[in-house]
């Protein structure tokens, strides 16, 4: 089937009438099998994920230690918290961690969205010759752009965010740096998820945590694994329980590998951001859109809640654009047409790594 | 290139930004850190001096080379050292890091050894406290340029002479809380990178904005060390080597560069590579498909096609497409009627059940004719 399905099992829910006000919460949708979504605040990497992140999910992001992507993918998910009015704790080892909520984007005005509209509406020109078409609903559901409550807005990053959205908000800061151990920022974080339990009741808002760059070399911490593991359990199991999720950010070059490895196991959804070289003459004969690009972006694991089964993305690897130098955009990898005469590029693309120079004894 | 370095460095940090980083790393191969060190001060003071540079001053913090070395440098560089008052201070941590000496003095163990102090040097003893040694900096600091909008350059002459004294995590810490400050326009370190875990010049990496790293031309070719590595290769080693640069762009790309040196007299000598070097292709390999977007001609000619078996309908003969010619006057009427076969979905106020074939080859239902299909 070409598109979307517009439901992934045969069974769909029955929502009752007291449920229907989620849907009037802004910043929450309904999701498969019984989740809820939130959004990460960037468009494309809502529709890559399905809709979102799951609420009760963690969400690492791998850093690159020469590139500062990770940080768009913190300002925007921190963006739509305060646009959404949802509650807000902020982590990092820096020595003032209020400071950087000076540099979150501001959502864009609508105008600047009609490009995006137009992308839309051609894809419904979309012409099948059997007969299923008629099955065909409402794939292009979440565009809805007028009313004033949006599910996922696009963010403006040279703009920043007005203070009104700041202003009565619950937003706490945390200084990594100082503490010795995890002890008193467990707590903190035990205390924020205990605002927003997941009970039988309503549910009245989502909470967000946002922990950059857990790990890095600045904390005292950051040798003592074992106790960051424990911590990251413990927060794993205790935002199962809340309706909450947390985006954590940390360097795989800078701890041990096992470590890495156990951190993304533990994680529901995976994502990780590469820096790309510059004026490179093999990437720009490879890819499509090379001058555009800052950096690639890779979604290695999805959150799967109340389900067996997985999702298996067509692409695991984006782009991510700077539309306009503004927005945030990912996209696919168009490899460029191969130049025939040459027919070397694929040679060279495939080895993994190391010099382009065949030695004596290369196959 | 050396030259876009110290420029980098010489622009500074933008408002709201961290300060950019620059790590020098050498090893035994190459051990020339220390000239490209000197290179680099030697380089922002003549900036600095002739008012070219975001920042006003320089601190040094002296670690393996005391400041009278230092004033040697700037002497045999041609720099003002009367006037140097006004553009540097040293934080002398090489004379007495501990404090040692300074306890035997007093214990009148030794005699009072009266070293050619300096106007500009001053002398710190606890290089193991490093939030003594961060308060120390940004004072000499603002002594240099004042309290207000002035800027000044952290130059830190061995980062591998810190890590004997503390741990990486603590000269993380300083060195992050250096580059988040308001008052550093830049910062730039040596280090010794065979001496270090490779965490440790993991972590340091991960602060830099830039690294360059001394290498040598060439390397001997069996790998072997000792006496067996041959006379040529080492002579060569010792006259001069390679720089690669890896510069962390503000938009996220990493830049490689390098450069070649030359060690004479005066100093060191940066020319661009001579010989076809090997370029060491780095190709992420990411997962690429292919296009599957198509451009506005594309997508004109797609609508064109005229698909066989689709509801052409109103008594018109079908037209079977063969392959041959496209036509145009059905396009409009046939995007009518598929239009009209979408249904509007559920409403999504009660649960249903719809069940969808799994398979082809199962046994066709009685109420499903394949034949719905064809349009005949």
């Amino acid at each position: 089937m070409a598109g979307n399905k517009p439901r992934g099992s045969s069974f769909s829910r029955n929502f009752s009438a007291a449920s229907n006000t989620i849907s009037q919460i802004p910043g929450l949708k309904h999701g498969p099998n019984g989740t809820m979504f939130l959004s990460s605040g960037i468009p494309d990497l809502d529709k890559i994920l399905g809709g979102g992140f799951t609420l009760g999910s963690l969400v690492m992001v791998m850093e690159d230690p020469e590139a500062p992507h990770h940080m768009l993918l913190i300002r925007n998910f921190m963006s739509q918290g305060l646009v959404h009015k949802q509650p807000l704790l902020y982590a990092s080892p820096a020595k003032d961690p209020r400071g950087f909520l000076g540099t979150l984007p501001s959502p864009m005005l609508s105008k600047d969205e009609k490009s995006r509209d137009r992308d839309a509406e051609q894809e419904k020109g979309l012409r099948i010759a059997w007969q299923y078409k008629k099955y065909f609903g409402e794939q292009n559901s979440e565009l809805q752009r007028d009313g004033k409550s949006e599910y996922c807005n696009d963010f403006d990053l040279r703009k920043p965010l007005e203070r009104h959205f700041y202003s009565g908000q619950q937003i706490d800061c945390i200084s990594l740096q100082d503490s010795a151990d995890l002890t008193t920022f467990h707590d903190r974080c035990s205390s924020f998820l205990s605002q927003t339990p997941r009970n039988d009741r309503n549910i009245t808002c989502a909470g967000r945590i946002a922990i950059q760059s857990l790990g890095a070399p600045q904390c005292d911490f950051s040798d003592k694994e074992c106790d960051m593991l424990s911590f990251i359990r413990s927060l794993k199991s205790t935002i199962r329980s809340s309706n909450a999720v947390a985006v954590i950010t940390f360097p795989p070059s800078l701890v041990s590998p096992a470590f890495s490895k156990r951190l993304q196991h533990l994680a529901d959804t995976l994502v990780s951001v590469k820096a790309i070289p510059d004026e490179d003459k093999e990437l720009a004969k490879l890819l499509t859109g090379y001058q555009d690009m800052v950096g690639l972006l890779s979604v290695h694991k999805v959150a799967r809640i109340n389900t067996q089964v997985p999702t298996i993305l067509e692409a695991t690897t984006f782009s991510m654009k700077l539309r306009k130098r503004r927005s945030l955009i990912l996209e696919c990898l168009n490899q460029a047409p191969v130049d025939g005469s040459t027919g070397s590029s694929y040679a060279s693309s495939s080895s993994c790594s190391g010099s382009s120079k065949t030695g004596a004894i290369d196959f | 290139m050396a030259e876009r370095i110290c420029r980098a460095l010489r622009d500074g940090a933008l408002e709201g930004e961290h300060a950019p980083a620059l790590t020098i790393k050498d090893s035994i191969q190459s051990p020339f850190g220390s000239l490209v060190f000197n290179h680099v001060l030697s380089q922002l003071s003549s900036f600095i001096v002739a008012q070219k540079s975001q920042s006003q001053g320089i601190v040094l913090v002296a670690f393996s080379r005391g400041p009278l070395y230092y004033e040697e440098l700037f002497k045999s560089k041609g720099n003002d050292v009367a006037s140097s008052n006004k553009w540097i201070r040293v934080l002398d941590c090489c004379t007495d890091p501990l404090g040692w000496r300074s306890k035997l003095m007093e214990s009148g163990r030794i005699a009072n050894l009266t070293l050619g102090t300096s106007t500009t040097a001053s002398l710190y003893k606890n290089v193991k406290d490093l939030d003594k040694l961060l308060l120390a900096i940004t004072e000499l600091g603002k002594e240099l340029v004042g309290d207000g909008k002035g800027r000044f350059v952290v130059a830190i002459d061995s980062v591998s002479e810190m890590l004997r004294h503390t741990s990486i995590s603590s000269v993380a810490g300083l060195l992050s809380n250096l580059r988040s400050h308001d008052q550093v326009s830049c910062l730039f370190w040596l280090l010794h990178s065979d001496i270090h875990e490779t965490k440790a010049i993991a972590a340091l990496e991960y602060l830099s904005s830039m690294q360059v790293s001394a290498e040598p031309i060439t390397r001997p070719v069996n790998g072997q060390r000792g006496n067996s590595v041959k006379l040529p290769f080492l002579e060569q080693n010792l006259r001069g080597g390679k720089i690669h640069v890896r510069f962390k762009r503000r938009n996220g790309r990493v830049r490689l560069m390098s450069e070649e040196f030359c060690i004479e007299q005066s100093g060191i000598k940066f020319t661009p590579i001579s010989s076809e070097a090997e370029m060491i292709a780095q190709s992420l390999v990411p997962k690429v498909q292919f296009n599957l977007q198509l451009s506005e001609k594309e997508r004109n000619d797609r609508a064109k096609v005229v698909l066989p078996f689709e509801h052409q309908g109103n008594g018109k003969t079908i037209q079977i497409y063969d392959g041959r010619k496209s036509l145009n006057e059905d396009k409009p009427e046939m995007q009518y009627t598929s239009a009209e076969k979408v249904q509007t979905v559920k409403d999504s106020g009660r649960g249903e059940i719809i069940y969808f074939r799994d398979s082809d080859d199962e046994m066709p239902d009685s109420d499903e004719d394949p034949d719905d299909d064809l349009d005949i």
